[in-house]
Order: C-alpha cells, then structure tokens, then sequence
C-alpha cells in the first residue's frame, strides 16, 4: 500500500522532545523498550520518537541495549536514575 | 620577502578553514609568511571532519584532518579567526588589500571555556544540528562536534524573541518558557526572580505586552504568557513559604531611600539590596505595595501574593518603613542617605469640572478602591451605580461595585468602543459580569437634590482627540441624556503625586518629575525618579523597568563611575515575528492555545475572590510548548548556572576589525545540492530518504545514532539503495556538471554498510560509474566483489508504504528494459557539490570572474592553478571546481606555490 507521506516540521519535531523525554523516561521506568513500543506507549509517530531517543542518548539518559544481528531493532533503557 | 612589498598585517587572508584552506595556510606559514585565516564556523576543518572515511584508502577521515586542525589553529606564523566572517575585500592602490571583519558574538568567552559541554547538557532548547546534517538534535548552547578546534562551546542566538523585547520590565518569558516546557518549574521561578521581583503580582495583574509581541499570535494564537507565569509562581509559593535566600554577604556601607513601595520602588530596592546596599524604603500608607495593595481589587490580585512577593525583597535586608510619609528630600539626606529615588506613583482626584461635582455620593475612584482595598467599602447595596471613565480603572471600579452589592452598574465614557484605553479582554468580562457600557457619552452635569445625588446627565461626545491626536473632546450639546444613580464614581485620570517635591526637585508642567530619560537622574544631585510619577499612568511592568534602571544608575553614581554614554538596555535586536511564524507554519501542527479558564460570571460578582483559574501542570507545560524559540536561545541561564568557568555572556556584542594583507586565499568550498529540488525523490517527505552527507555521518564515529538505523523507527536496515547523480548532470537543476565524487563516496559507503550490516543488501542506482582516480577503478571492482548490487538506469520517483518502506521507479537500461519497481527500507540520495556563491560577494561588484558553471575563474588552470581575474587573489579547492579530497589538496599545494611566488615577487607584478 502506497501511505500519503507528510514529514512534522523539524524544529517543531525537535523541540517537543523537552516534554516528551519525562513521558519517554516514565516509560522505560518500566523496562527498556524499542523505538515501536515507545512510539505506542506515547501514541507518537515512530519517526519523531527516533528524534527524541537520540537526543536523550546524545545527551546521556538513555542508552542502547546489546542487540544481536537477527534482530531489527535496538532496546533502550534509561541511564542511572535519569532523568 | 622583498624590500618592494607593501607593508601590510598579513601576507595572506586564507578565506575557509576547509581542508583546502588549512593545507594552505600551514604550507604558506610553514614558509614564513604570516597567515590570517577566517573561518566562519566555530570549528575549522571544513566538511571533510565530518565524513566517516575516505575514498579509496578508507582511511579515518578525522584521523587525517585532526592533527591538520590542531596545526592551524596552534602554527605560530598562521592566526586562526573561527565564528568570523569576511565582510569586505577591497584592492588597495599598493597591491594589497584592506580587510573588514566581523566576529561574531559566540556569548560564551573562548577564553574561559574549558570544553566541558555542561551548559549544553543543561541547555533547554533544542534544534536541528546542522553539523549532523539535521539527522539529531543539538541544543542552543552546544560544542560544534566531537573534535571541534578550538573545542569551545558557542550560542545560537538569532536575536531577541519578540516577548522577551517587549517586557518594559526585562523580564525574559522565552527563559521561562523553556524551562517550564522543560519541566523545570522552581528554575523557572528563579529565573523570572532574577529579572524581577513581583513574580506573584504580574503571574495575575500584569497587562501582558509580551502576548501582544508573541509570534504565535500570527498562527493560531499567542502563547498565554501570564497564565503560564501564573501556574510557575503558585507552584513555587505553595512549596516555598519564605524566601531562600538572606541578605547579601557582603554590604558595601551606603544607604539609599527610596520613596513609595510601588512596583518601581520595590524593584529598585530589590536590586539594590542585591547589590548590597543599605536600602530603606519610605511608604506613607499602612502596608506596602502602592497601586498593588490599594488600588487593584483583590479578585484580580489577592493580598497575599502580594505579601509573599514583598518578602522577596525585604529577604534582601530592605526595609521597609510604613506610615513614614516623606515630604522632603534635604531631610532623608540629613539622614545620611547618599542617594534617592523618587517612585510615588499617582493620586486620583482628576475633577470633573461640571456643576454638582461636590454632591454627597460622588467619589473619586482611586479613594473608593482604596477603602474597598482596606477593608471598610463603601455600601453600594441595591443602588444605581454610574462610573465615569473608560479606563483600568473605571473597569475596576465597576466590577467592584457589582461585587459590592450594587443593583445596577453603568459606565459611561467619551471614548468609542475602540478608542477605550481598557483593554478589550476587560471590557469583556465586566459585560459578562452584568456592566452596561455606553460609549462617546460625557458629563453635563451631576443632579442632586438635598446635598445628594440623584441622576448624571450626558451629553454627546463627538470626538475626543484632535488630529495631532491630543485629548481634546468635542461635544454636540443638542443631544443629551439623563440617567438616574445613587453613587457616582469618577475615573478620569490620575495626578502625579508629587507636589511635595516641587521646590527640590524640577517637575514637568503636568506635574510628573523631569528626569534624564536614560539615567533617571532629576535635576537634584543624586536624586532618582521613576514610575508614573515620571511616566504618568502606566503599567506595572513599565514601573519595575524604571525601578530597576534607576538601580542601575544609582549604583554607578554610588560608585563613582561616569553614567556618560552608560546604557542600560542591553537587548538583541527583536527578531521579526512574521518572519518567524511563517518559518514554523510549514508543515507545522495546528496548536490552538489552551484559555486560562474563569469562573462563571454570576459567581464571581458574589465575591471578591479570585476568578481566574490557573494551569494544570499539563497545560502549563504543553502551552510553553507551543513557543517557536524565536531568538533560538531563550535566555533561560541555565547555561549561566552550570558553567563552573564563568564563561557565558549573553552580553556579548559582535566586533569588527579592520586588517590589511598582500593577497587573498579563497577556500569556500562548496554548497551541497539541496535534494528537495528533486521533489520526485521524496526527501524531506520521507523518513527514510536521506542524503549521502546524512549517510556518512550516519558511518561516522561520531554518528548521531548509535548504530546504522533508519530514521523512521529506529530499525537496522536490511535492503539499502543509493541513487547517484541527484543535482548532478541534471539540466532541471541547473547543473550539467558531474560532481565527481558521489560515484566514489556512494561506494565507500557501500562497503562501510556492508562492514556493519553483513546481511543487508545495497544497490546502486547509477547511469555510469566515474572512478577516475588512483586506485578508484580498484576500489569499484572491490566494492563489486562485495556483492553490492549496480542496476543501471535512472531514478524517476519514490514512494513511501505504509511501514516507510521505499517504493524506487527506475528505468533498468541494462536488464530486460523499462519502468521497474524495487522496495528498499533506506534511501541514500547521492546528492552532488554545487558552487558555494559566498566568496564573489566580498569584492567589489563583478571583479571576481566565476566561469561557465559559476565556480571562481581560474585564469590559466594549467600554468598558473588558483589565479583568478583579480591581481593578489587566489582560489583554493572547491572554490573553483568540484573536487575530492585528493584533488583538492593538489591544488591547494599548487596554489600556495603561487601564492608564495606572488609575495616573493613583492605582491602585484605591475
Ligand atoms: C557526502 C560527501 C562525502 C564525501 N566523501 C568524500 C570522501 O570520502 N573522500 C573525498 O576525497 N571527498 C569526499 N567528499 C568531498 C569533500 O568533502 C570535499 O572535497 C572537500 O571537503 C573540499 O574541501 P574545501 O576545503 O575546498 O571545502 P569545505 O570542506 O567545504 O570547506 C570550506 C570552509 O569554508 C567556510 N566558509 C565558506 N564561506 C566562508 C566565508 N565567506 N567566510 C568564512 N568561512 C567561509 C565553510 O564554513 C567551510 O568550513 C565528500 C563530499 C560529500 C558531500
Ligand atoms: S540561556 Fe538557556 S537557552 Fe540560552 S543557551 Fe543558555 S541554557 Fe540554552
Ligand atoms: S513564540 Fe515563544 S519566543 Fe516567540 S514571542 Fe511567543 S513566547 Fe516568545
């Protein structure tokens, strides 16, 4: 199926990740999760939560799991008592 | 170099800190001559310290240009100038050249900053970074990249955000917007705390410029600034009783006065205090506050956040003395104080002038606000109440009386509806709340019988200013009305308060104290004034601004420095807000603004409770959310706070030097093609497009992901396709120039993929493969044997499925022939170099010849490489055509040949 496409406005995107990163944070309170399960429990665009986990990580309060080469995608859990 | 050179500071302006420049800096300054080399961005090293590896070597791209860094920005003959721009390059008669240039405000002094990057980690606001090609976030204060030279942190700072310019009061709503948005709420107290007191009292009162200045106001609605404000200082008071702080440690032994607690009297003697001065503040009523404590109602301002913001400013050491009404100024210096300032504000008693004005029940509005405010209101129960006026305080005065009991409440005015100074959201909720209003009416006179009154009869106002647009009511006397009342109460203006000071002081002829209006300075040695007792009536805000200013310039006087050519606004220039809102409206989400709810009118007249709710902590954080950042930095401090070297200034100002040199290096490189010019191919649409210098950064060590994932969600790709020749030999885009180094960087990254994603498969669309230098065509026939699939056949459009995987049209020229298909989950757009256009502007108009394609012209490639059209001036690199990283340090070594043979022949050969 060919989905009508429309990318949010970066710098909108961007700065929503200083409210999302409590609510991303309470979610990986209770374990670490994949950008699809985040994106679910924030009931956000999985492109945009992409955007908001690298910062976070960039910025030291979360970080990756070790994931093995079948896999698709990364876990992330929460750095230390971050935030 | 020779006797005939012409004196000059630099033998060479190198223009670009790229590879090209740096190479040719370090040769020219390793040969003795004296480079200035200008780099526009924080970091030199050009675009190449961002690429993951090179072609064909696949060596480590910083590991090469690193130590070529650190030598430019350490050579003892080379001076590196990064954040600065040329502004102008202008033929000297000798041969040489004078220079103009900016360096640009960083707001963080290089000096001090030790690269720790912690104002970044405490930053609250986050944009693309563009060193990362807008793959991630970055944050206004940040650290170019990993291995920037110089490693200091820098500001983005567009300007001033429109409501933090509009604050009379300095006060910086963007800061504390970002903070509240970051949900940093007693930080965001704090920070309003610091521009100014009264916190509590403008979170209710203030009249809210900077929601008239807000961007967002040009979308679907301002932020609602005052509510935001509202929700952080109620948090902060229910948790912090009394102030957290003392007295300042150290007192430095003066005493000032200061007369009246109003906001401007308050806000200068918090400063003060601050500043460790011994301040005593004068207040002729029982409490302090002035218009705040006596004049607004309490349903608009409850006393007791009045109180607590009071405390704020006495935790200081200020003391205030109440019932000490101050009548002389040459007494509070016999009292030793070494300076004043004057803040008396306004009494009421502007007269009506027309008969019956002395009856009993005509008050002065200001007298009856006063007596509601202390407790002892005037009966007003099932009476006719007519208030004159259609101003603040006629509102207040009406809505009062409807919370006094009164039957019916009228307001008459010789103003429009328009023309009303009230504000419009006032004028609304005395209507909901049961005024009637009429407009253009004035007073004939007042009617009584027995001493009392018992009706006003109007006359028609025909207009109210003049055409210099000066208060000058006209009346048409044939049309009038009489309407029956009880009470009337009058609001037609206020009156300085200070006759008092007439024989020490100098005073305007209405009255208001004549000051100097940058210093506050009266005509009286040491004396201060400000507020409405110099602005007449104005705002709260604009009260605190002139209290703080005038602190600011008794403390210079205090300390004996000049107040000369001092200024005290030290703003940006406001950033335009259309500008701004038309940025953000693209593909923006539609964010009405959440109203600060009210109670229903009926109940509310009931009381003199506060109406107004506040935020939850939701909607206070998601309406701070909606702020565009328009200056990009918010002036939040929380930079300020975590630097353990000091090193922010936000004061920071751009300077301008003037230099002159020999001869000139242009080593600008070039500008990456924009691959939203191909709409067809989807990128900026789709998430999973990205162009090749998006990829390499991706490769990077440095990489903004921690591992080769897509953008859309995070996941490994497993099917990746690159399309070559995206803006290149492309007569759509304009340019029919092969950019010669896709072919190659499209392979390497081809095979770094392949080295971190062994099960993926790549393809590469291309029409031929370009692999002309050493070792290129070994490096193709590499990349093949790895198995990355080449399809010949050009890319005519993209398409996104549901699960953002990419639908690539081709033509496939090789196998069976026409229009295919192929689904890949990541796109790389191998987008070309095109000319960078900057360098021309510097000279004189059309001196600079740019060839066919637009690069700088090189006079004869062969014998002389990096020669252009001007006598003295040389291209390095990119600047004159595309070129890889090899070619371009060939050329930069064959041009500073030149460049060297130029000086040594004593500058211009003439
Ligand atoms: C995705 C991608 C991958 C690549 N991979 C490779 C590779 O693997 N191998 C390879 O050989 N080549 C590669 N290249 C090409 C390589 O990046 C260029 O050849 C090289 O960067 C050119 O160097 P330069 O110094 O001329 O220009 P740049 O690196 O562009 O540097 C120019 C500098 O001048 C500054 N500047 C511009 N105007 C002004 C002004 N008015 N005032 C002050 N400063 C100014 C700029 O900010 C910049 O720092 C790649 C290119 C891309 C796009
Ligand atoms: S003042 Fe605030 S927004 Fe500006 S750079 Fe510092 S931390 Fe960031
Ligand atoms: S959008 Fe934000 S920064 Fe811009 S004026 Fe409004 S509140 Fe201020």
């Amino acid at each position: 199926m060919i989905a009508r496409a429309g990318l949010r406005n970066l710098r909108e995107v961007l700065r929503d990740e200083m409210v999302q990163r409590d609510r991303i944070a309470e979610a990986l309170r209770e374990g670490a999760k994949t950008i699809p399960q985040l994106a679910t429990a924030l009931r956000a665009p999985e492109n945009e939560v992409t955007k908001w986990v690298m910062a976070m990580r960039r910025y030291g309060r979360l970080r990756e799991l070790p994931k093995s080469r079948s896999d698709d995608y990364f876990l992330y859990g929460l750095v230390g008592g971050s935030p | 170099m020779t006797d005939a050179a012409p004196k000059a500071d630099y033998d060479v302006l190198v223009v670009g800190a790229g590879i090209g420049g740096m190479e040719s800096a370090l040769t020219l300054g390793e040969m003795g001559f004296k480079v200035l080399v200008v780099e526009k961005e924080p970091s030199v090293g050009g675009r190449m310290i961002l690429l993951s590896k090179v072609f064909p070597t696949l060596d480590c791209a910083s590991c090469i240009s690193t130590p070529k860094m650190a030598a430019v920005n350490n050579h003892p003959n080379v001076r590196t100038l990064v954040s600065s721009e040329v502004d102008r390059i202008v033929p000297r008669k000798d041969g040489g050249f004078d220079i103009e240039l900016t360096r640009k405000p960083t707001f963080i002094d290089p000096a001090k900053c030790t690269g720790c990057a912690l104002c970044e980690a405490a930053c609250t606001v986050a944009v693309p970074d563009e060193f990362n090609y807008d793959l991630s976030a970055r944050r206004a204060a940040h650290i170019a990249f990993p291995q920037a030279v110089p490693k200091k942190a820098v500001i983005t700072r567009r300007g001033s955000s429109p409501c933090s310019f509009s604050c009379p009061a300095g006060v910086k709503p963007h800061g504390y917007i970002s903070l509240v948005r970051a949900g940093k709420y007693d930080e965001a107290f704090r920070q309003h705390l610091e521009d100014a007191p009264l916190v509590g009292v403008l979170s209710r009162a203030c009249y809210a410029p900077c929601e008239e200045s807000c961007s967002r106001k040009e979308l679907e609605g301002a932020l609602p600034i005052r509510g935001i404000k509202r929700f952080m200082a109620d948090r902060y008071y229910s948790t912090h009783a009394v102030p957290e702080y003392g007295p300042p440690r150290e007192q430095n032994g003066k005493r000032v006065a200061i007369v009246g607690s109003g906001p401007g009297g308050l806000a200068a003697g918090f400063r003060l205090g601050q500043l460790g001065y011994a301040v005593t503040i004068f207040e002729a009523e029982p409490e302090p506050g002035g218009i705040l404590r006596w004049g607004i109602p309490a349903y608009r301002l409850p006393k007791e956040v009045l109180a607590r913001d009071v405390a704020n400013v006495t935790a200081l050491g200020v003391r205030i003395e109440t019932g000490r009404k101050v009548s002389s100024i040459a007494a509070l210096r016999d009292q030793g104080f070494d300076a004043v300032f004057l803040a008396t504000g306004d009494r009421g008693g502007r007269k009506l002038q027309v008969p019956g004005e002395e009856l009993s029940g005509v008050q002065d509005a200001v007298e009856y606000l006063h007596r509601i405010n202390e407790g002892h209101p005037p009966d007003l129960a099932g009476k006719a109440v007519v208030v004159i006026g259609g101003g603040n305080v006629a509102i207040d005065s009406a809505r009062s009386a409807l919370r006094l009991g009164a039957r019916s409440v009228k307001m008459f005015c010789l103003e429009s509806r328009l023309e009303m100074p009230a504000h419009p959201w006032e004028i609304r909720e005395a209507e909901e709340e049961g005024v009637v209003l009429t407009n253009s009416w004035g007073v004939g006179q007042v009617l009584g019988y027995d001493q009392r009154v018992f009706g006003v009869e109007l006359v028609r106002c025909t207009s109210v200013f003049d055409e210099a647009h000066r208060f000058r009511p006209t009346f048409d006397l044939s049309v009038q009305e009489t309407v029956p009342a009880d009470v009337v109460i009058t609001a037609i203006g206020l009156a300085p308060n200070t006759a008092a000071f007439a024989g020490e002081v100098a005073l305007e002829r209405n009255g208001t104290i004549k000051v100097d209006p940058e210093t506050l300075a009266t005509s009286a040695p040491g004396v201060f004034a400000g507020g409405d007792a110099v602005t007449g009536p104005s705002m709260i805000v604009t009260a605190i601004g002139q209290g703080k200013r005038a602190a600011f310039f008794i403390d210079r006087f205090l300390r004996g420095e000049s107040t000369e050519g001092t200024r005290f606004d030290s703003r940006l220039p406001k950033v335009d807000p259309v500008q701004v809102a038309a940025e953000a409206h693209e593909s923006a989400s539609p964010r009405p603004p959440v109203p600060l709810r009210r109670r229903p009118a009926e109940e509310r007249i009931g009381s003199f409770q506060t109406y107004e709710e506040a935020f939850t902590e939701d909607q206070a954080r998601d309406s701070a959310n909606r702020c565009l950042d328009c200056g990009v930095c918010s002036e939040c401090r929380e930079c300020v706070r975590a630097c353990p070297a000091d090193a922010i200034d936000l004061g920071m100002a751009a300077r301008h030097e003037a230099v002159t040199v020999r001869s000139v290096a242009l080593a600008t490189g070039f500008s990456p093609f924009d691959a939203k010019a191909k709409p067809a191919l989807g990128f900026g649409r789709f998430a999973n497009v990205i162009n090749g210098p998006q990829m390499d950064r991706i490769l990077a060590p440095t990489r903004p992901y921690n591992a080769v994932v897509r953008p859309s969600d995070g996941k490994a790709p497993s099917n990746v396709a690159f399309v070559l020749c995206v803006g290149s030999r492309d007569e759509q885009v304009g340019n029919r120039l092969c950019s010669r180094v896709c072919c190659m960087y499209s392979m390497k990254q081809a095979q770094l993929l392949m080295g971190s994603l062994p099960l993926a498969d790549v393809t590469i669309y291309y029409i031929d493969i370009r692999a002309f230098g050493k070792g290129y065509e070994e490096f193709y026939q590499q990349t093949k044997g790895m198995s990355v699939y080449f399809q010949k056949g050009r890319v005519s459009r993209i398409e996104e499925t549901d699960g953002h995987d990419l639908l690539v049209h081709f033509e496939d020229v090789e196998g069976g022939g026409g229009h295919k298909v192929a689904r890949h989950d990541l796109v790389v757009l191998s987008t070309g170099l095109l000319p960078n256009q900057g360098a021309f502007g510097l000279f004189p108009s059309g001196t600079l010849e740019r060839d066919a394609a637009s690069y700088v012209h090189e006079v004869d490639e062969e014998l002389e490489p990096g020669a252009t059209s001007l006598e003295g001036v040389f291209a390095i690199g990119a600047a004159t055509a595309v070129r890889d990283i090899p070619d371009t340090i060939v050329h930069a070594e064959a041009a500073s040949a030149q460049i060297a043979a130029y000086l040594r022949r004593g500058g211009a050969t003439a």
